[in-house]
């Protein structure tokens, strides 16, 4: 058997691969049949008159020039390049490549190889059509999440705004309520003792008394928010809180036809707590049962000690809550939702508040209801300890008759020194004004007062000023400096102290601790 | 991280003045291997890698830094404040030139002359504007580079097929030349053919050199004369070469025209 004999440019011409070569300066030197049929030209159209990089596409030829040829120059070849080759008809044709730089005589001349990669390529479309949409896809998410947590920072920033707004809000509601106040006690002292006068007047004290406690549930609740509250914390007898918060409570569940229940713990229950807060919780809880109990309710307060645990339980007969609000009574504005049949309205703050205080006493609070109508129980658990002792708790002190004082009263509200200076005058003081603090300076130095309550935020000067001022003059050196601030913070106390006051009071200031504090004096 | 590890800093020559020279896409700064020996008698030469290309630390790579030229104008201002203690002559390639003309307008007082090689402003055609290339062809140019990066490791490796005269680099050289990551090469091709910095061109006010191939086939001639109407003060020099690289196809040629204009400038 003779095998024919095949000439190596047969080879080359039939070989199933496009074979062609590239003079130095890129114009097609030789092409084979293969690549001339793949192309659907004839040799005479390409040899010499075409560029090597005119069969590709455009996209192709820029990613030819911008990675092939610096990778041919540099390592002298490239491999498994993938082109598309236009057919003369229009048609592109996906193709692999392989090229060589050879050097002949001096001169470069690239010798490159093709093959047709259509099945190949249609496979890798997906791959990169699928890496596409997973890019895709990831971005768009990236996107999202960047946006949520744009959203999320300007919804803390609107949320610490709004608490901002509630603290500043419940800070300047305060201020008119002082001299509302003091002018009810004025009246009360000059009005005659006949029922036409004092029931109207009870009924303002009573309204204004509100009103305090809602812009101070307020105040506090906000600065809870803010993180501004400190707790003075010290050993408290639960038993004597509790007792406490009875009395208080007890004159308004009479009035609105209730039984007030206490039963007080056995053991010695002690808390490490701040006393004002935690009465304060006991209060709004047992208040709340008041207000939301129909007339002729019943209304328990008691205590145990269980697993470490003081727990304060305040139960009522009144109109209990619906399963779905139990888990948000203890949200800010949760009761402006018409949840309630019988809604008392109100923006929810006591229930809030007395989580937050609660809850900076490391404790928790829960509520429970059989549902509308059937009553609620609210249960507070704080940190304690049994069979501690405690000292008994000092008697408050006796409001006595006094001796008369020279009294400056210093604020910056026209109506409040007014109000004062009135109110301290009826008790039987003698009184001077001063609306800032250079004012009070040398109406002090003319006047000799015995006691200078003071406003801290004057507009020449801070109060803190005026008071480290007053203290290195003669007449200031003994004279008792009460602080009025509208901010009652820890903070505000301790800078009074230093700077010489003897008593902190926050604004309005109550008349009643305040003329115990005068009738104290030596 | 510092900033010579990030950008893979080397530094060549000796001189009093510093070139600053900054590769174009697709590649790294080994192409400036035919240039470097041109003028290392005369002036020191700074070569380093943009983030996501050659030997630069991919970890820095960032799509939201490097969406648009101005991630890669900041870190070459930092590498030219790591690197100079005066002013520095700027030669970038291709898209590298439109990265120089971003840091030279944000801080003019790094730069004593700007050498644009190959440059473009714009790629695309846009009216009267002749970029070379349609939005079609771009997104056809993008799915070509896509489709090889899918295998780019192995397509570019230094497979040597019985070249006759061996490669004109050392193995470790051409290795690194091919070692771009494909996801991010890909990235800085849309950035780059996608860009448009046509209306910064007058806000340049650095001596300018616009180097330019008689046969380049990414970037039209007409985008030579484009560029030096839009840079004030701005020269352009056309030089003897087909392809898009003449600084490694024509070096000789491209230091020369480099030279006639840095001794303008007595630089």
């Amino acid at each position: 058997m003779t095998v024919p004999l095949i000439s190596a440019t047969e080879v080359v011409e039939r070989a199933p691969c496009g074979l062609l070569a590239a003079g130095p300066d890129g114009v097609i030197v030789r092409i084979n049949a293969t690549m001339c049929g793949w192309l659907g030209m004839q040799p005479e159209d390409l040899v010499g008159k075409k560029f090597l990089t005119e069969l590709f596409t455009v996209g192709t030829r820029v990613f030819f020039q911008t990675h092939c040829l610096p990778m041919l120059q540099v390592q002298g070849s490239v491999a498994e390049i993938q082109v598309d080759v236009p057919h003369h008809d229009g048609t592109r044709i996906p193709m692999l490549m392989n090229m060589v730089r050879q050097q002949i005589d001096g001169r470069c001349h690239d010798e490159v190889a093709f093959f047709i990669t259509k099945e190949r390529r249609s496979y890798e479309r997906e791959l990169v059509q699928a890496r596409k949409t997973a890019e895709a896809a990831l971005d768009a998410r990236r996107d999202a999440d960047s946006k949520l947590l744009e959203m999320n920072a300007a919804l803390s920033q609107a949320d610490r705004r709004k608490d901002e707004f509630l603290a500043t809000l419940a800070h300047e509601l305060r201020n008119p309520l002082a001299p509302i106040r003091n002018v009810i006690e004025l009246l009360k002292l000059q009005l005659p003792p006949t029922e036409q006068a004092t029931r109207p007047l009870a009924v303002l004290e009573r309204q204004v008394g509100h009103l305090r406690h809602l812009v101070d549930d307020l105040l506090d609740i906000s600065r809870i928010t803010l993180g501004q509250v400190a707790l003075r914390t010290e050993r408290v007898l639960l038993a004597a809180t509790m007792q406490a918060a009875a009395d208080d409570t007890r004159p308004l569940a009479v009035a609105a036809g209730h039984r007030l229940h206490l039963a007080l713990p056995d053991a010695d229950i002690t808390l490490d707590a701040d006393p004002t807060r935690l009465m304060q919780v006991i209060l709004n809880l047992l208040n709340n049962a008041v207000k939301y109990t129909p007339p002729g309710g019943d209304i328990w307060l008691g205590a145990c000690f269980e697993d470490g645990q003081a727990v304060i339980t305040v139960r009522d007969t009144g109109i209990g809550m619906p399963q779905q609000s139990l888990s948000t009574i203890f949200h800010m504005f949760s009761q402006l939702t018409p949840a309630l049949e019988r809604s008392q309205g109100g923006l929810g703050i006591g229930l809030a508040l007395v989580r937050g205080l609660v809850e900076l006493h490391g404790g928790s609070i829960s509520a429970a209801s059989e549902g509308v109508g059937k009553g609620s129980r609210f249960e507070v658990r704080l940190p304690a300890h049994t069979s501690a002792t405690v000292a008994p708790q000092p008697a408050a002190p006796l409001v006595l008759p006094v001796a008369q004082r020279r009294i400056l009263v210093v604020d910056d509200n026209v109506d409040v020194t007014d109000t004062m200076t009135m109110l301290l005058e009826t008790v039987g003081h003698h009184t001077a004004f001063a609306h800032n603090g250079a004012d009070a300076l040398s109406t002090a130095a003319r006047y000799r007062p015995h006691i200078v309550i003071l406003d801290i935020g004057l507009p020449d000067q801070n109060g803190y000023e005026v008071a480290r001022q007053l203290r290195l003059r003669e007449e200031g050196a003994t004279v008792f400096l009460v602080a009025a601030t509208g901010w009652g913070q820890d903070a505000d106390r301790e800078r009074a102290r230093v700077a010489g006051f003897d008593l902190h009071m926050t604004k309005p200031i109550d008349f009643g601790k305040l003329q115990a504090a005068i009738a104290s004096l030596p | 991280m510092s900033i010579t590890t990030r950008n893979n800093v080397q530094v060549h020559g000796t001189g009093p003045t510093t070139l600053v020279l900054a590769h174009g896409f697709g590649c790294n700064q080994n192409m400036w291997h035919y240039l470097l020996p041109l003028f290392a008698d005369r002036y020191r030469m700074v070569t380093f890698d943009l983030v996501g290309s050659g030997n630069s630390d991919s970890a820095a790579y960032s799509r939201a830094k490097y969406g648009t030229l101005q991630g890669y104008a900041d870190d070459l201002l930092e590498v030219i404040e790591a690197c100079c203690d005066r002013p520095c002559i700027y030669v970038g390639h291709s898209v590298s030139a439109m990265i120089g003309l971003v840091a030279g307008i944000h801080a003019p007082q790094h730069f004593s002359a700007q050498v644009m090689v190959g440059p473009s402003p714009c790629y695309i055609n846009d009216g009267a504007y002749i970029g070379g290339f349609s939005r079609t062809d771009i997104d056809e140019l993008l799915d070509a580079m896509a489709s090889n990066y899918l295998a780019w490791s192995s397509s570019m490796a230094p497979t040597l097929m019985g070249v006759a005269n061996g490669p004109d680099l050392g193995g470790e050289l051409t290795t690194s030349l091919s070692n771009s990551d494909p996801a991010m090469a890909r990235h800085f091709a849309e950035v780059t053919f996608r860009s448009d910095h046509r209306a910064d061109l007058p806000r340049s006010t650095i001596p300018t050199l616009i180097l330019q191939s008689t046969q380049d086939p990414v970037v039209p001639l007409a985008v030579g004369d484009y560029l030096r109407e839009h840079i004030a003060g701005s020269i352009l020099a056309v030089i003897e070469n087909v392809g898009h690289y003449p600084h490694m196809s024509a070096p000789v040629e491209s230091a020369a025209a480099m030279s006639a204009f840095l001794r303008q400038h007595a630089l």
